[in-house]
């Protein structure tokens, strides 16, 4: 028996979303030390702890997705349905990880404007935040 | 076997895959004299960032023009091939060209208050 269609568009699915995780992890978390350098005033150690985080929860969070997302949801019979099936899934993939990177860098914005705030408000330069009130309590 | 849709595709991949790499190379190289200007002086953050914008670009672009595969029509004769290709081709050129006047739109809009924020950052931190 033939290797039914779907078996092969799995066998290309997977690969390809890995490959292409992988491939975006690498430049994301390349050029995320020099953020996380910016965001940590040069501490290293830190920064670069900080860094592999990151980058162990963006494996995680992704290729799960991939995995989740693998089944197809029409049945494939031929060259043409797979190249369509194997178009859907890896296009959605890819615009997700798109989206993906984009959050990421906006949580990287986010902590380069709250050290700058830190370092502020430790020279005195920068009011306190505003306490939370008090909850009141309840019986 | 193979049908005229399978034509298509293949014909169709290839070109928009071209045409965003060599878009996205031109907003690339031109785009790193803008960062360096908005990140006054502090080149690695502006290349970094200038990484990331490239990333996400291929990412979203390329990620549509293959998912956008599955809307085409059935194919039945080489005029229909002939039209769809026009069609999904022009599509895609298009949206590139309307993103591309928008991000010229963005950089002349915010990049002022981006460099007077950075600057003033600078400023108040020395």
């Amino acid at each position: 028996m033939d290797t039914p269609f779907i078996v092969i568009a799995y066998s290309v699915y997977l690969p390809v979303t890995i490959m292409l995780t992988y491939y975006v992890a690498r430049v994301l978390f390349r050029n995320g030390k020099v953020f996380m350098l910016d965001i940590f005033r040069g501490r290293e150690e830190i920064a670069f702890a900080t860094n592999k985080l990151f980058q162990v929860g963006f494996y995680l969070l992704n290729i799960g997705f991939a995995l989740l997302m693998l089944k197809a949801e029409t049945g494939v019979y031929n060259t043409q349905g797979l190249f369509e099936i194997l178009s859907l899934k890896v296009g959605r993939f890819s615009i997700y990880l798109g989206v993906m990177l984009f959050a990421n860098l906006y949580l990287f914005f986010r902590g380069k404007r709250k050290s700058k705030e830190n370092q502020l408000r430790a020279e005195g330069k920068l009011a306190e935040p505003i306490q939370e009130r008090e909850r009141p309590k309840y019986i | 076997m193979i049908s005229l849709n399978l034509i298509g595709y293949l014909t169709y991949l290839p070109i928009t895959f071209y045409i965003t790499f060599y878009v996205g190379g031109v907003l690339y190289r031109s785009g790193e004299a803008f960062l360096a200007d908005i990140f006054e002086g502090n080149k690695a953050l502006g290349h970094a960032y200038n990484t990331f914008l490239l990333t996400g670009y291929y990412l979203l672009n390329l990620g549509y023009a293959t998912m956008s595969i599955t809307w085409w029509n059935a194919i039945e004769n080489t005029g229909q091939l002939v039209n769809e290709l026009a069609l999904r081709l022009g599509v895609i050129i298009m949206a590139l060209g309307i993103i591309h006047y928008f991000n010229m739109y963005a950089f002349w809009r915010f990049a002022p208050k981006l460099k007077e924020l950075y600057e003033n950052l600078n400023k108040s931190s020395t």
